[in-house]
Parts: C-alpha cells; structure tokens; sequence
C-alpha cells in the first residue's frame, strides 16, 4: 500500500481546518509538554543525587555501628500473659512485653561489639573486601601550652590521599603507625593561630593525649562469666551484686583495670576544612568532621585500645567495604541480620531513587489526564471530520480505495495531528527547561548547604523519541473508530450525501 | 466476447420493501455502448452501481470481466472497481479542496502510483479533455462542463474496460452536453465498453449502440441505437 499518498491526502485534509486541528493539536501539545517536564525532571534530580555521591568508594562501603542488642527471635506471637483478665487488657500487657522483649542491652556494654575478634570473624561474609575499625575518640590534650579537655581524634587510614590533598602547612604522615600527628585548621584559629608563622611554630612540635577517664561500673570489671550470669539477674539481685562486687573481686584478687594512657606524638602538618568539590565520603568521612585533630590510623588504634574501657566496649564504628556496589545493599542486610546496625549510601540511594520513580511516576499519571483528554478532543475532531468528508470518502471508495485505505487516510489525519503536537511539546519543554534549571538551581542553593550546579532537567534521548511517540500513539488511538466508521460508510449513499 | 452477465438480479431495501431492481437479465458485449433510459426510481441507477461494483445485488448472479461480484468481499470489490471500472457522475463528484490534476490522480493514489508518476499522467489525461493547462486550478474555479471533463479525465485515469455514466450531461447546457458526449463517445471508440444512464431517449438514440428502457426494476423494452 502507498502510504505516502494516504499521508498526503490526510495533510490535505487537515490543513483544510487549520483553526479546528491547530485546537485539537494543542491537547496533545500541552500533554507532552508537561508529560517530558516532569520525566526530564524526575531524571535529572536521580542523576543529580547519584552522581553527588557515586565518586570515590561510596558506593562500595557499608558503615557498621556495634547492635543494640535487639534480639533477633523476638516473635511477639510466642508471648503469652498469663492470668484471668479482658481481652483489652491482655492485648496491653502483651505489648508492654514485646516493646520490653525487643532491647536488651547489658548495662555499658553493647550486645553487638565490634572487637578485632568480630572484626576477623565478619570479614569472611561473602563479598566483604575489607573491614576497618573507625577509631574516633576525645582526649585530654596539650599543645604547645595550649589545653583542650576533649578534642576530638580521628585515625586516617594513611593510604587514602584524600588527607593529604588538604594538608595546607607542614607535612602528611609518613606511615600508617608513626607517631604523628596533623591538627585542623579550626583548632588553631580557636587558638588564635592564622599566620604561616603561627602554623610553623606548632609543627615540629610535640602533642600530649591522654585518655579521659571514665569509671568502669563493677559489673564492666567482672570476669565474662559473672557477667552472664548477673545478665539474668532480677534488678533486685543485681543491685545486690553490685555492691557485692568489689569486694568480691578484691577477695579474688583482680586489680581494678583503669588503665588511662597517655602518649605524645609529633605535629607533622596543618588540615584544612573539608570542602565542596573535594572528594568526600558519605560514610568514611562523615566520622571525621568534627575532628580537631588526626592520627595515623594504626596509632590511634594502639591508643585506643590502651584504654580498658575501650577494650571493653569495642570500637564505636566500623567500615566495611564490599567487593563491588552492587553488593552492598546484601551486605548491609546480613550485617543486620547478625544484630549490628549498619547503613549503606547504595542503598539509601535505591531508596531515594525508588521515592523520585514513584513520585514522577504519580505526577506523571495525573499528566496523562491532560492527553487523555485531549483524546477526546481527537475523537470529536476526527468524527466531525468523517461526517463532513463523508461524499469525499464515496468518491475514494468509488475509484479504488478500500476500506483499509479509507481508515489508513484518516488514521494518518489523527496521527500528524498527535507527531505535530508531541514534537511541539517536546521543543517547547525543551526551551522551557532552560530557565527551568536556572531557577531550580538558584532555589536549591538558597536552602542546601552544598553548592549545586547540575541541571534539574535532564533529557534522554529516549525521551526525545517517547514523547512524541506517546502523542502520536494516543492520537493513533483515539482515530481507530472514527476510521472504522469512515471505512464502513456506504458508497453509494455517501456519494449521493450533500 | 461478452463482458457482462447479468441473470435475475434483484436489490431489495429492508425485508419486504420495495425491490430497487426485480429480476434483471442482461448481457454487455465488450465495446459496445448500452444507454438505459427510464424514470428516476426506475431503478436504472441501481443497476449501474450494482455494474460498477458500488452495490450487490440481494439475490441474483453479476459477471462482470469473469468475476462474480455477488460473491466478492468489500476488499476484492475495492480492486474490481480500481482495475475495472470508471464512473461518470452526474453531480461530478470531485473533490473541491484538490486542485483538477490531484482530483484525476486520486485513483493512482490508491493504486499505489508514486507522486510524481501520479503528476504526469494526470496531466497527459487533462490535456486528452482539453483542460491540459488548468491542472493547478481547483473546481471551484471552473465551470460545470470543465469541472464533468476532469472527472472524465479521473474516470478513465486507471484505463477501465467499463465505463459507467449516470446522467453526464443532467447538469449541463446542451452546447457543453455535446462536448462531454463527444468525449465519452471517444472513450468509447479508443476501447471502452459503455453503459450510460439517462433520462434523455435523444441522447441515448444518438449516442448508444442498444437502449434498454427500465420501469419498476424491470428491463420493459429493448431497441437499438443510432450508433
């Protein structure tokens, strides 16, 4: 079949009501229009949120937190309330228990530790590349006659240049166990140090820490076996214990373990503040930023671990990372499943990706209301079209054209209508999308503290070719029964039709 | 060789109505020219769009060209009156928004000839009818007779072996009918066989070679022609 003469006559067709179809064109117009706007959208704020965040090993790491000790068979069907009593009252008491059941936490002591033992032990779940423990603690510091009583320390792992890169006087460290030391920049404006002088007569220096002390509660210093036991002790008995204990331990011998330490390392060099565009780490850096001072990771380990409240309590936090990104959401899952509280950027950005899909996705169906209504437009136009054509679709019929050929020239009528009016939408959401991503973005760096210049709008070549195609489809279909019955009229009546 | 056959055809509107067309036999030689003369409702007109394919008969056998048109389904009856057929209105019947040359290149389209295939033969049919140079010009802007000519032009653009013409000349003066007649009688020598509706048994003494006179969708009479 010769469709572009079909084409032609449907042109030709149109262009004879230019008033009427430009009218029904611009359903379609506005349909695409809003229709790629809100997709363009949607596209661009999931590329912006995961290009913000996919540099470095973001996506490859998993941030692990010692559990709180949330039992992991807490089946609140298991719970039964014994004793006569109302239903109302059963169903409070059952809850009462549950919420009761669910934390257990021994007093000081997390359920969930991350030790070196925990550490070898998660390090063989399948995919983990590596675990590190993220040694952040506070000590007492002295510095070059200056006091700080908790200035807070961070261990870099010595490998990552993304320290060294800030590292504005001075010197980076020279290995991961070295006993040295860099200290923020904002520690020293604190204490009125600015100048390069001022910067060059700290290092060189030596920095004095020591642990800050903290008591240990009796029960802490116990043996692991009299902690278990008093761990099901009633309050009661337990307070009983704990006055007990002390006694007890000095009957068996066992000296009070509060070891505080104290070392002194070498200021190598001055850190300047994280800022935007240098590369970050949503989870491994997050612990640094408040960090007044930075220590070879291996030295802040030997440090910590010189406290016997930290022996006890384990590490605050560790990071894991996984083979590959695509991993990590597993990871984070079996960590969890094994009690611990862990957290992946991987998978808060499926969850946020998830949230933009559903969001465009909604606001994309309320959209389509407009094409669907101008469906209807196309369904009046089109019917209108075939009953004022009607003696023209006789004369078709009466040199040659059959009924597939008649339903072909106005199918095509509808179609140009609906390409017409998608690739007007498609350009004209195309221009609008430039002052577009101006506003967006000045209206995001008014509220976010991160600056932002990514375009809001992105739009895919996929899209290019969707929305005018989803014009020219719903048009397509909106014609199928004004065709049919055009198709179907009867020659020689039409041909006698006024 | 005879072209058509036509036995005990009849067109009946809703059950029980009137018949249109009540037992109609016939048979049409290739070339020859056939007027049939009557009253309107004699059901002359029926009986040329049952020829022309247009129509089918409720009960009855039509051959036309070896093919059955009784039996033919809608998409086989769209080739028959492609290939076969050409129609000759009364009323013209051309599209007005398509200029003259477009309006006698409609059955190409169909046939699937290109555009610009389309544009010449169009133009070499014009030029046959004497409008060669007005093929841009829209009907609106020509008068009746011009406006029956491209219409000849359109109704023997697909070279048809069967020529049908429902009262050619009904709107036009007698100077401009004698035009038009003579183009039609040209159709007929250059091949075509013919078969003409009228009311005018002048016309179809002068013209047909076999007048059929048709009353109550019947054939009442039969005579020959002065051609």
């Amino acid at each position: 079949m010769n469709l572009r003469g079909m084409i032609w006559l449907a042109l030709e067709g149109l262009l004879r009501k230019k008033g009427r179809n430009f009218l029904t064109t611009s359903g379609v117009f506005i349909g695409v229009f809003a229709l790629t706007l809100i997709v363009s959208l949607g596209q661009g704020l999931s590329r912006a949120v995961t290009s913000t965040v996919s540099g470095t090993d973001n996506l490859r790491q998993v941030g692990l937190t010692g559990g709180f000790g949330i039992e992991l068979s807490n089946d609140p069907s298991e719970i039964e309330i014994a004793g006569e009593m109302d239903d109302a009252r059963r169903e409070r008491l059952r809850r009462a228990a549950v919420n009761r059941r669910q934390i257990r936490q021994v007093a000081g002591r997390r359920a969930n530790a991350i030790d070196d033992r925990t550490i070898t032990e998660l390090s063989k779940l399948p995919h983990v590349e590596s675990i590190a423990p993220v040694i952040v603690e506070r000590y007492e510091m002295k510095l070059n006659g200056h006091e700080s009583p908790a200035t807070l320390s961070y261990g870099v792992d010595v490998g990552r240049r993304r320290y060294a890169d800030r590292v504005i006087a001075g010197s980076y460290f020279s290995g991961p166990a070295a006993p040295e030391a860099i200290v923020h920049e904002y520690l020293l404006y604190r204490w009125g140090m600015l100048t390069d002088g001022d910067y060059a007569a700290v290092i060189g220096r030596k920095v004095k820490l020591k642990t800050i002390q903290t008591e240990l509660t009796p029960e802490q210093q116990a043996p692991p076996m009299l902690q278990d036991f008093m761990r099901d002790l009633t309050d009661e008995e337990r307070k009983a214990m704990n006055t007990l204990l002390p006694k007890l331990l000095k009957q068996l011998g066992q000296t009070t373990q509060r070891r505080a330490a104290e070392r002194e390392f070498t200021v190598v060099g001055v850190l300047r503040e994280q800022m935007p565009g240098d590369p970050f780490n949503v989870i491994e850096d997050g612990n640094a930023v408040q960090a007044d001072l930075f220590l070879p990771q291996e030295t802040a380990r030997e440090l910590f671990l010189a406290s016997a409240v930290n022996i006890e309590l384990g590490y605050p936090r560790a990071l894991v990372t996984v083979t590959d990104a695509e991993f990590a959401p597993e990871v984070e899952q079996a960590l969890r499943d094994k009690g611990y509280t862990a957290f992946s950027v991987a998978s808060a950005l499926k969850q946020i990706e998830s949230v933009l899909l559903m969001i465009t996705v909604s606001i994309s169906f309320l959209t389509g209301i407009a094409l669907i209504v101008s469906t209807l437009g196309i369904v009046n136009t089109m019917i209108t079209s075939v009953i004022e054509r009607t003696r023209e679709i006789g004369i078709f019929k009466a040199v040659g054209a059959t009924n597939g050929q008649v339903m072909t020239v106005f199918l095509c009528e509808s179609a140009l209508i609906g390409l017409v009016g998608g690739l007007l939408g498609l350009a004209l959401a195309a221009l609008a999308m430039i002052p577009g991503d101006l506003l967006a973005v000045r209206l995001i760096n008014e509220k976010a503290a991160i600056p932002f210049d990514q375009p809001v709008f992105v739009l895919p070549l996929w899209l290019m070719v969707a929305g005018p195609a989803l014009g020219t489809g719903t048009a397509i279909l909106a014609a199928i029964l004004p065709a049919r019955r055009a198709a179907r009229i009867d020659p020689v009546r039409a041909l006698r039709h006024d | 060789m005879t072209l058509v056959t036509a036995r005990e055809l009849w067109r009946e509107y809703s059950q029980g109505g009137v018949a249109a067309l009540a037992g109609v036999s016939l048979d049409i030689q290739t070339g020859e020219f056939v007027a049939l003369l009557g009253r309107s409702g004699s059901g002359k007109s029926t009986l040329l769009n049952l020829l022309g394919g247009l129509d089918r008969p409720t009960r009855g056998r039509i051959l036309v060209a070896e093919r059955d048109l009784a039996t033919l389904g809608a998409r086989e009856l769209s080739l028959y009156r492609r290939t076969t057929v050409g129609f000759i209105f009364q009323s013209f019947n051309l599209v007005p928004t398509l200029p003259a040359w477009e309006n006698v290149a409609l059955p190409l389209v169909f046939a699937g000839v290109p555009r610009v295939q389309r544009r010449r033969a169009a133009l070499e049919m014009l030029d046959k009818v004497g409008l060669g140079a007005r093929g841009d010009h829209r009907p609106s802007q020509m008068s009746g007779g011009e406006q029956q000519r491209v219409a000849i032009a359109r109704a023997l653009a697909n070279r048809p072996r069967l020529l049908l013409c429902d009262e050619p000349t009904g709107n036009l003066d007698s100077a401009t009918s004698a035009q038009i007649m003579a183009l039609i009688t040209d159709a007929h020598r250059s091949g075509a066989s013919l078969v003409m509706v009228t009311h005018d048994p002048e016309l179809a003494r002068r013209h047909a070679g076999r007048i059929l006179r048709m009353a109550d969708g019947r054939i009442v009479e039969e005579s020959r022609g002065g051609a």
